[in-house]
């Protein structure tokens, strides 16, 4: 997140470049500022539909309808009433004598579309990736058969004329910066943050606290409405249009924009559909066959539709995040300008230190069946505030599997997990950073195209709204001293080393503010000099901030020095616990580890 | 009534037999790479081309029914040798796109090519005619659109259980990762799965084109179109999702078209997507999930 300084500077460029560029069209007049005009319009489309594709990572056919919802709907009500009784002899009652200046029509609309929104949002934020997105096709298709049939108020599949075209340079000027304005603000809210979050990673995302059903709704409603305000936009500048003009093609101009440029930014925005005007102008006067050169090029139907998959096609194999990539143009050029350290100020260690008090952690006999195979076995382990507890077994013995049940990532096939008085499995994953309990992943699971303190931020902000935004940046700071990566906080986590990346997972589960801590394998890839200095730091945190830490690792050396407590698993079932020096010697972890000739040998 | 029904039921089988081998398709494919083809109704209409071309040369319809078949499968091949091997392993949007720009360059294509308007196909008398079951009629084209349904649905389920190719293709599909350290080769089992797909969406061509005995650049886009909802319905990457998801959706389709009250009859369309979407509302995984989900390596 920019500090709101910089943010000001970021709206304001693009607004000024815009208003100048409306200004240059508006001496032009004629071909090129009607060009123009169309070319804000799709902008402010584009910029809508990458509102909720770039955030969410969702790709979305469905917005078009939104576009067409929105110019049917403003038009009925801004159409001269004579010409309504010509034209739509049919309509009800309330619209036939309706008549609306263009401004209220156009809020009334956009707020239309964005009901529709509300209510297929419902349905498509409960589909995940690919299935959303036909879903939204399906959006596409159905309000594009309710615009047809609904003829009359839609004159169906013909022309609907005579609508006022009150849309000049100035007024597509207007709503283009509103787009990009509220695109903007919206990918650096804490809402946009969630779910940049949970599109790196939905798993890692759930695991920090981060819910993004009502984040993912509500991306849906305002894309819609800026959409929309492209719909109410275009309807009065072309004065007459048919539902064709909302279905197919134009959705592949409008994503060929998006994807062109990268749907993740508003410069992506830009860029996207300053490149493919420029390239539909310049094919479009080819594809009527023009002489060049002395040679008389032969008529080409939908040139300009293969250059653009061309384009589309070229982008995906050499570059896929876009053109302009996954950065905005000002966090690409403020830092290094600036040289603003957005972790200026008093680091407070102290606000890590969880302000919940927790009882004791207790997984009485979970088990986990895998269709057939008994992952876990009948297995109970606890775990108090202020104790450090191995889990350590040879491979396949359960370990992650058990983790992921007593952290919510697993459902457990029976048995349960309780938290003092109150039982805690069943619960939906991210309630359990709520509850206290933070955790790290064996595959690194980090938000990879975002920042190292955007990675730990997103996590910090879980309690937001009920927390103020200050206090989660207080927390992220704080956990980022901690595990000693404020020099790397602005580097993107996925150019991290190894090591590195597990102590961002570690400062992402801290800013949590956690009771109680799960690290699977947080030592694998460290060399040695890391461990320690892993383990100084994980003592200290019992020691400061009184956590409780489960820890599974196959680091035999840390585990002895680092535990209070060992479990240790073997085919799914508990053999032994203990002070490490107990279950060093017992029997069975010997014969688990090294079979059991090894151990009749040591033996004897 | 009972006729009519009985009528419709044939229909819809016949209709939602095709669908089903097109979401089939495309959910091999999807199993395996993640990838929803969006060029898929593109390899129908180089079918329904092929079928055009032997029908003028004078090839019959017995030996260009293959070929047609063949054609789409080995286009399949190519298209994922071109413009889909540089995308695999990217995201899911980013080869949803890829296959978005070929579809749409491959129409253009055609218009190009070949021509704009609907060409006619020449298609044996004998599919246009009706064979009499007591008091009602069935048309032949309809009879055979069940049979290669069914024959279709034999053979994958064969192919996939008892071949090595398709035991491979299902472990792949189950953990493409661990599959490959088993010794599959990854680009043997997806250019099997495009062949498959391929096949699939020609025959469904061949159905498809007997029963209008025409063929246009954007023959094959409503069909998969109505397949991706297919594929959703049923349960995205499950094999026999697809096939209960297609059959649904014929089912729906034909019954809206027959019991619809007239006035209501221009809603057809958006009723039956609605209809489907409630479903999904019901069970959002759909009908059948893929049995990887939930699975999911954490």
């Amino acid at each position: 997140m920019l500090p709101r300084r910089f943010l000001t500077f970021s709206l304001l460029v693009p607004t000024l470049l815009v208003f100048a560029t409306a200004a240059l069209a508006s001496t032009a007049g004629g071909g090129v500022e009607r060009m123009m005009i169309v070319f804000f319009i799709s902008l402010t489309a584009v910029a809508g539909m990458g509102l909720y594709s770039g955030n969410s990572g969702i790709l979305s056919f469905g917005h078009l309808s939104f576009m067409g919802l929105a110019a049917y709907a403003s038009a009925v009500l801004t159409l001269p009433l004579q010409m309504k009784k010509l034209t739509l002899p049919n309509l009800p009652a309330f619209l036939a004598d309706a008549h609306f200046d263009f401004l209220p029509a156009m809020i009334l609309a956009v707020l239309f579309a964005m009901a529709v929104a509300l209510l297929t949002g419902l349905i498509i934020s409960r589909l995940e990736g690919s299935a959303a997105t036909i879903a939204t096709l399906a959006l596409l298709i159905i309000v594009h058969g309710v615009i047809i049939g609904a003829r009359d108020i839609t004159r169906g599949s013909q022309s609907f004329f005579g609508v006022p075209r009150e849309t000049g340079i100035w007024v597509a000027a207007t709503v283009c910066i509103i787009a990009l304005v509220v695109t903007r603000l919206f990918r650096d809210s804490v809402p946009g943050l969630r779910l940049r979050a949970s599109r790196e990673d939905p798993i890692a995302a759930g695991a920090s606290g981060i819910g993004i059903k009502r984040e993912r709704l509500l991306a849906w409603v305002l894309s819609a409405g800026l959409v929309a305000l492209a719909g109410v936009a275009l309807g009065h500048f072309l004065g007459a249009f048919s539902p064709k003009k909302f279905y197919f093609v134009d959705t592949f101009a409008l994503l060929a924009m998006l994807i062109v440029g990268g749907m993740t930014t508003m410069t992506g925005a830009v860029v996207g559909a300053v490149t493919i005007t420029v390239v539909t102008e310049v094919l479009r006067r080819l594809e009527g066959g023009v002489q060049l050169l002395g040679i008389q090029l032969p008529e080409v139907f939908g040139l300009t539709q293969i250059g653009i998959g061309l384009i589309i096609l070229l982008v995906m194999f050499k570059q896929r995040e876009g053109l302009a990539g996954i950065d905005e143009w000002d966090e690409r050029i403020l830092p290094r300008l600036l040289k603003f350290n957005s972790n200026a100020g008093q680091i407070n260690t102290s606000v890590l230190e969880p302000t919940r008090s927790a009882g004791t952690l207790k997984a009485d006999s979970l088990t986990k069946r895998f269709s057939g195979l008994v992952a876990v076995d009948q297995v109970s382990v606890s775990l108090r505030p202020g104790e450090i507890l191995g889990l350590i077994g040879p491979n396949g013995s359960g370990k992650t599997t058990l983790l992921n049940m007593i952290s919510g990532v697993l459902p457990v096939s029976s048995g349960g997990v309780r938290l003092g008085e109150k039982i805690i499995s069943g619960l939906p994953v991210h309630r359990f950073s709520g509850l206290g309990i933070a955790r790290t992943f064996q595959n690194i699971r980090l938000f990879e195209r975002l920042s190292v303190r955007q990675n730990v931020l997103a996590a910090a902000l879980s309690n937001w709204p009920r927390e103020p935004v200050s206090q989660a940046q207080a927390r992220a700071t704080a956990a980022l001293d901690w595990m000693e990566l404020t020099d790397k906080a602005q580097l993107k986590a996925d150019t991290l080393s190894y090591g590195d990346q597990r102590r961002v997972e570690i400062a992402r589960a801290l800013a949590l503010g956690p009771n109680y801590l799960f690290l699977d394998e947080p030592a694998a890839g460290m060399n040695r000099e890391e461990t320690d200095a892993l383990m100084q730091i994980l003592r200290r945190l019992r020691d400061e901030l009184g956590l409780g830490i489960l820890i599974v690792d196959h680091d035999l050396p840390l585990i002895v020095s680092l535990c209070d407590r060992v479990t240790v698993l073997n085919e799914g079932q508990l053999i032994a616990e203990g002070t490490p020096e107990e279950v060093q010697s017992d029997p069975a972890v010997i014969t688990a580890y090294l079979g059991r000739k090894h151990r009749e040998e040591n033996v004897a | 009534m009972l006729d009519l029904i009985l009528q419709q039921t044939i229909n819809a089988v016949a209709l939602g037999g095709t669908y089903a081998l097109l979401a089939l398709g495309l959910a091999i494919v999807f199993s395996i790479m993640g990838m929803i083809n969006f060029a898929h109704g593109e390899l129908m209409t180089i079918s329904g081309y092929t079928l055009m071309y032997c029908g003028l040369a004078g090839v019959p319809f017995v030996i260009s029914a293959p070929l047609a078949i063949l054609a789409a499968a080995g286009a399949a091949v190519m298209m994922e040798r071109v413009a889909f091997r540089p995308v695999r392993n990217a995201s899911a949007a980013t080869m949803l796109v890829t296959s978005f720009a070929v579809a749409a360059i491959l129409q253009i294509l055609f218009q190009n090519l070949i021509a704009k308007r609907s060409k006619p196909v020449m298609i044996p008398d004998v599919l246009s005619e009706s064979i009499a079951f007591g008091d009602f009629l069935i048309g032949i084209n309809k009879l055979l659109a069940i049979a290669t349904t069914i024959a279709m649905l034999l053979f994958l389920n064969w192919f996939l259980k008892r071949t090595d190719v398709g035991i491979a293709m299902r472990a792949a599909a189950e953990d493409f990762p661990i599959a490959q350290l088993m010794g599959v080769q990854a680009n043997a089992v997806i250019a099997g799965a495009f062949a498959l797909s391929g096949m699939l969406a020609g025959v469904a061509a061949v159905l498809w084109v007997s029963q209008r005995a025409s063929v246009d650049p954007l023959m094959g886009f409503v069909p998969v179109l109505k397949a991706f909802i297919a594929a959703i319905l049923g349960g995205l990457g499950s094999l026999t999702g697809a096939v209960a998801g297609g059959f649904m959706l014929g089912f729906i389709e034909i019954y809206l078209t027959a019991f619809l009250p007239e006035h209501l009859l221009e809603f057809k369309e958006p009723i039956g997507l609605g209809i489907v979407v409630l479903m999904l509302l019901w069970r959002p995984n759909g009908l059948i999930p893929a049995a990887a989900i939930g699975s999911q390596k954490v």
